[in-house]
């Protein structure tokens, strides 16, 4: 057999050493924690800041280019046949592996603020690191193996941060329900993979790919068994990339602390459907049902996301709908065929998002806990920061010109008109109005107006502030809430730097993108995708890129000025307080109940598990299966003493046994040679 | 006279020299050493043979030669086989270094090694009488060993074993007389004459042959000896007899089965083995449900896992005897584990064998819990141990060359087989009152050989290099 690997193969000692170095940190935190104290989060901070460094010394082995092989191969374990381990650094998992060590040191230092005083900081560094470890092992294994062992891992660690806060049973029920969707994502994996190896018998990404043609032949319920890969491949990418009808753990999720928000559901994880996808472009390139299928997912989840997104209160719940619409776009971009687009599209959202959830972190830290955005408003003269980095977030994601958010936007959704998707198109640049519409919605009610701080909750139409996802802890001191505001926490530069170093990538990462395919974007990934996109179906639309772009302008200025009509104008915010209320209390049943999704979910699944749960605690375990286990149990014990008798330990009789065998041989000979002659 | 043989003869001999020489060096440094040293001595000179021996016969390996006129066969088979059995006396001499008696071992380590020579010889006999010779060096070798400590269940364990192999090797001895009376020859090379596939002698021959192969593998019905001869015997003298035994009467067996039996019969005369090794599968793992003492279940799950590598065997493939092969060694490892740690809790007065002391015992001792719980889990099979990907193998080998019963017999051996292990497994971690030992002997070396044991299953599992052009050869 050939064995195709990509990339160069050699030694990368530096490519070792960086996706180990964030483990030997969460196994040497979580050793010495307690005697580590404070130090804990600085030397946490210090292993991904390394992690970082080693990633832009590797970033000549990881473009390299040697006959047709893209990037840097190192082998770690050879085990039978076809089961090869290794790293593989090329420009599609260097990019990642940039920004997982890049803006994770951003975060990880902010968290050293954010969390201080927590009992539990060198345990959440622990984490932290640890998730940073299976994030590198997801983008950086060769192999499918490694890819869903990375997969598990990501998901183990965003189960133990989104449960940080275990005390809250809030925070324990979604970690779990986080788990339990992802879980089933990765049985869908499973099964491509066993598809993958059943038939490549390989689990290496170069032979996989090698093979596509020959996934393609066999076919298995009237469709191709590269159409059941890709399935079964996107069905894990749909739940960790919280695309519909697997997103309903996202929102849950923000139980848990800021900064994790910020990595593993803005910034990194949540991102990982998006690169397998790009990954595994050959796939998705060879098959256009499972392109129209994935595509068409990411599309609805945008828009339901951006829907979703405008009917929410709890700050960091409209950042999660923003992100779950956000990751729809770069699925979408990838689904179509528009990887670059889509890849772009994760690279500038890993900043503003970060940004966005780093900056509200910033709000949350000032406002002791309080996360309803109907409670806060006039921040921008208290939270001055705050305000000038959520504003530049909100612009970049809205895609206003000149940010980020606008040039890899503009990719995808132009992306989708060129590779024949218009409808797709259409879905892409009203979920682009929608989006300026809710973020300037949140910009408004934050910043603008009155600090509402101090106002009856009842008055703004939250009538169970826990569920609006306002903390215990905070309406316990209601009475002091006027009090407060007037003390709020002063964020420390611990906490400021990190959001203005993210406020440079947002406005300017996405000048990379500009000058079409001579653009530095585009020559990075020429060899990554370029050999797929010759055979695929890029046509030059009728309508021209700048077109388009101004279609989508007029769109998210109309979000913006409805956004501002409703909350922005003198008018609105001086009736801010009744205005909410009626918001909140007139709000559709749809939208409060999030399209009945959870509702659905509740009827369907657990219920029926229940009722199975129920069926077979009470009746098929304690009467079929114990009973025919007692009854296995009762044989084997009779067959057992059966044994013994022969176990006499009488010399005579085991020879009379044994000439008993000799005579049963005997007799089968004589009949066997015997009768045949 | 003139002596016929040429120093490629000798050669081929020189692993099988060094321990039997070592076993003299041993006897004569028990004379001289001081009482202090003596057993340190005794060992470390047995090892060094061991060692050496190893490292002569590893030299071997792809060196196909004929000796002593078609007697002996060197080459990748004999190689590996000498080496397992080699691995088995090096493991029991450290085991009798560790729980044997203070004094006066050198007559014991000189009767292993010499035992040893024995099955060495099986390993690479291509001759009837080598065959023979081999068995009987090996088996009276542990005759003596069996009994050779102050108890009554040893010396029982001892009559029984020489009552009962005699007997059996009274069935082989005429079993050969008769392959050679239709013949004409003791080479193995002669038996292969398709004219003698239709020789009732011959039949006959073979038949009796294998019933003193299927009494030296255990196999059903010709097991009843093992759980009484195995739990009588020194815990060393069981590690031994449990590995070097088997592989020598495996290498002995494989042998035929490969390279020496007329084709035209050789599938109907070796079906009966397959057969027992199918029972054996069922009837050992059944049997090691009710025991109550390590030794008497680890000869019950021996049973069962040599009908586990005969299944690799039956298809007669080469692959199934690279997997045979490979079982065989991880087999190797768990039992010598296991006794190992089973040494490790030995006391003065008692060997820690007997199952209750293992009640509680992830409390008492969480490493060699763990440990023991390791080799049981290779035992039964799960990964992630060399003991599942052996079995995987041989269930993909015996299903591939049209042997789908013994597979499915397998699975179901392997799953009683579970409960049973489960249980020692469960009485470690089990919670509650337990037996507490106030002594708490500390037994380096008994401690060593397990951590080596558990090293080793783990590199086979994830570097499972089995070796290839082992194929026996008869010239």
């Amino acid at each position: 057999m050939i064995h195709h690997v990509m990339g160069v193969d050699g030694s990368y000692p530096l490519l070792v050493a960086l996706w180990l170095l964030p483990l030997a940190g969460a196994i040497f935190w979580w050793t010495f924690g307690p005697q580590l104290k404070a130090l804990a989060g600085w030397l946490g901070s210090a292993a991904i800041a390394g992690s970082f460094v080693l990633t832009l010394l590797s970033w000549g082995a990881g473009t390299q280019s040697q006959g047709g092989a893209l990037g840097a191969h190192q082998a770690l374990l050879s085990w039978m046949s076809g089961f090869d381990f290794g790293l593989l650094l090329d420009p599609l998992s260097l990019l990642w592996t940039s920004i997982i060590t890049g803006v994770g040191f951003l975060i990880h230092f902010y968290s050293i603020g954010y969390m201080d005083g927590d009992r539990a900081f060198a345990r959440f560094f622990a984490y932290m690191n640890f998730f940073v470890f299976a994030m590198l092992t997801l983008v950086l294994s060769d192999n499918f193996i490694g890819l869903l062992v990375g997969w598990g891992l990501v998901g183990l660690a965003s189960y133990f941060l989104i449960g940080f806060w275990f005390e809250r049973p809030s925070a324990v029920a979604a970690a779990r329900k986080a788990f339990v969707m992802n879980v089933v994502g990765d049985v869908g994996m499973m099964f491509a993979i066993f598809i993958i190896v059943a038939n490549v018998h390989s689990i290496g990404f170069g032979d996989a790919f090698a093979g596509a043609g020959a996934l393609a032949g066999p076919s298995f319920f009237h469709l191709p068994l590269l159409v059941w890969v890709c399935i079964g491949l996107f069905i894990g990418a749909a739940a960790k990339s919280a695309q519909v009808p697997l997103h309903t753990w996202l929102p849950d999720a923000m139980e848990g602390p800021t900064p994790v928000s910020a990595l593993i559901h803005a910034a990194t994880m949540v991102t990982a459907g998006v690169y397998l996808v790009a990954r595994c472009s050959p796939f998705w390139s060879a098959s256009g049902d499972a392109q129209l299928l994935v595509g068409t997912i990411g599309g609805i989840t945008a828009l339901l996301g951006a829907i979703l997104g405008c009917a929410q209160w709890d700050i960091k719940r409209i950042l999660a709908y923003s992100t779950m619409s956000q990751i729809g776009y770069m699925i979408m971009g990838v689904g179509v065929g528009a990887y670059e687009g889509g890849v772009a599209h994760f690279f500038t959202h890993a900043f503003f998002k970060a940004q966005l959830f780093l900056g509200s972190g910033l709000i949350i830290h000032a406002l002791n806990n309080e996360q309803d955005v109907r409670r806060m408003g006039g921040l921008a003269k208290k939270l001055p920061f705050a305000f000038v980095a959520m504003l530049v977030g909100v612009l970049a994601i809205s895609g206003v010109p000149g940010l980020s958010g606008f040039f890899s936007k503009d990719a995808v959704i132009y992306g989708a008109l060129e590779h024949r998707h218009p409808w797709l198109y259409g879905v892409g640049v009203l979920t682009a109005g929608i989006t300026a519409y809710y973020m300037f919605r949140l910009l408004f009610v934050t910043f603008f107006g009155t600090y509402r701080g101090g106002v009856d909750p009842s008055d703004l139409g939250i009538r169970h502030p826990e569920l609006a996802g306002t903390m215990p802890a905070s309406h316990a001191q209601e009475g002091d809430a006027a009090h407060e505001a007037e003390h709020h926490h002063a964020p420390s530069w611990i906490m400021n730097l990190p959001v203005a170093i993210l406020i440079v990538p947002s406005i300017v990462a996405g000048w990379l993108m500009v000058g079409g395919a001579n653009s530095p974007w585009s020559r990075f990934f020429a060899s990554q995708f370029a050999p797929i996109q010759e055979t695929g179906q890029a046509v030059a639309p009728s309508i021209s890129e700048g077109v388009t772009s101004l279609v989508v302008l007029a769109l998210v200025a109309a979000g913006f000025a409805i956004a501002f009509v409703r909350y922005g104008t003198r008018a609105a915010q001086a009736d801010a307080v009744a205005r909410l209320r009626s918001e909140s209390v007139h709000m559709s049943p749809l939208l409060t109940n999030l399209f009945y999704f959870d509702a659905f979910y509740d009827l369907i699944v657990v219920r029926t598990s229940q009722l199975f749960g129920t069926l077979f605690g009470r009746g098929v375990d304690p009467h079929v299966i114990d009973g025919t286990v007692r009854e296995a149990a009762y044989a084997a014990g009779q067959i057992g003493g059966l044994m013994r008798l022969l176990q006499t330990g009488l010399v005579r009789f085991y020879a009379l046994v044994l000439v008993f065998g000799a005579a049963c041989f005997i007799v089968y000979y004589a009949l066997a040679f015997g009768v045949a002659r | 006279m003139e002596i016929p043989f040429t120093q490629a003869d000798w050669n081929a001999v020189i692993p099988v020299a060094i321990v039997a020489v070592t076993a003299l060096v041993v006897l004569l440094a028990d004379l001289v050493a001081l009482e202090s040293v003596e057993r340190y001595v005794s060992i470390g000179v047995g090892l060094a043979g061991c060692a050496a021996a190893a490292v002569f016969a590893a030299a071997q390996f792809g060196h196909d030669y004929n000796a002593f006129f078609g007697s002996f066969m060197t080459g990748g088979f004999t190689t590996v086989f000498e080496e397992i059995v080699l691995v088995a006396a090096a493991g029991s001499l450290i085991l009798y270094g560790s729980i044997g008696p203070r004094a006066r071992v050198g007559g014991t380590t000189a009767l292993l090694l010499w035992s040893t020579c024995g099955a060495m010889l099986m390993a690479g006999a291509a001759n009837l009488m080598m065959i023979f010779l081999g068995l009987e060096l090996l088996s009276l070798g542990l005759y003596c060993l069996c009994g050779l400590v102050d108890r009554k269940s040893a010396r029982e364990s001892a009559l029984k074993y020489l009552i009962l192999s005699s007997t059996a090797s009274g069935f082989m001895l005429f079993g050969m007389a008769l392959l050679f009376g239709a013949s004409g020859s003791v080479l193995l090379s002669d038996l292969v004459n398709p004219i003698l596939a239709n020789d009732p002698l011959f039949v006959m021959g073979a038949c009796m042959f294998f019933i003193g192969l299927a009494f030296k593998l255990s196999l059903v019905p010709f097991h009843t000896w093992t759980p009484d001869v195995y739990e009588g015997a020194p815990l060393p003298v069981t590690a031994y007899m449990s590995v070097a035994t088997k592989a020598a009467t495996i290498a002995v067996l494989a042998r035929f089965a490969y390279a020496a039996l007329p084709s035209p019969i050789a599938d109907r005369l070796l079906l009966p083995v397959w057969i027992l090794a199918g029972l054996s599968m069922i009837a050992g793992n059944v049997g090691m449900l009710a025991q109550h003492d390590l030794k008497r279940l680890i000869a019950y799950s021996g049973i069962a896992q040599v009908g586990y590598i005969l299944a690799a065997l039956a298809g007669g493939t080469p692959l199934g005897l690279r997997y045979a092969i490979y079982y065989l060694t991880a087999y190797a490892f768990m039992n010598l584990g296991a006794f190992a740690v089973a040494a490790a809790l030995s006391t003065e007065s008692e060997e820690g064998s007997r199952l209750s002391n293992y009640r509680g015992l992830g409390r008492r001792r969480p490493l060699l819990a763990a440990a023991m719980t390791f080799f049981l889990l290779a035992m039964a099979g799960l990964p992630p141990t060399a003991g599942f990907l052996g079995k995987i193998l041989i269930l993909a080998t015996a299903v591939g060359s049209g042997f789908t019963w013994l597979a499915a017999l397998l699975i179901v051996g392997t799953a009683i087989s579970l409960y049973a292990y489960a249980k020692v497994i469960r009485a470690m971690y089990e919670r509650g009152e337990h037996r507490t030992h106030d002594a708490r002997p500390f037994v380096p070396l008994a401690w060593a050989s397990a951590a080596v044991c558990l090293l080793a299953i783990l590199l086979m599992t994830f570097y499972p290099l089995t070796p290839s052009n082992v194929l026996p050869l008869v010239k």
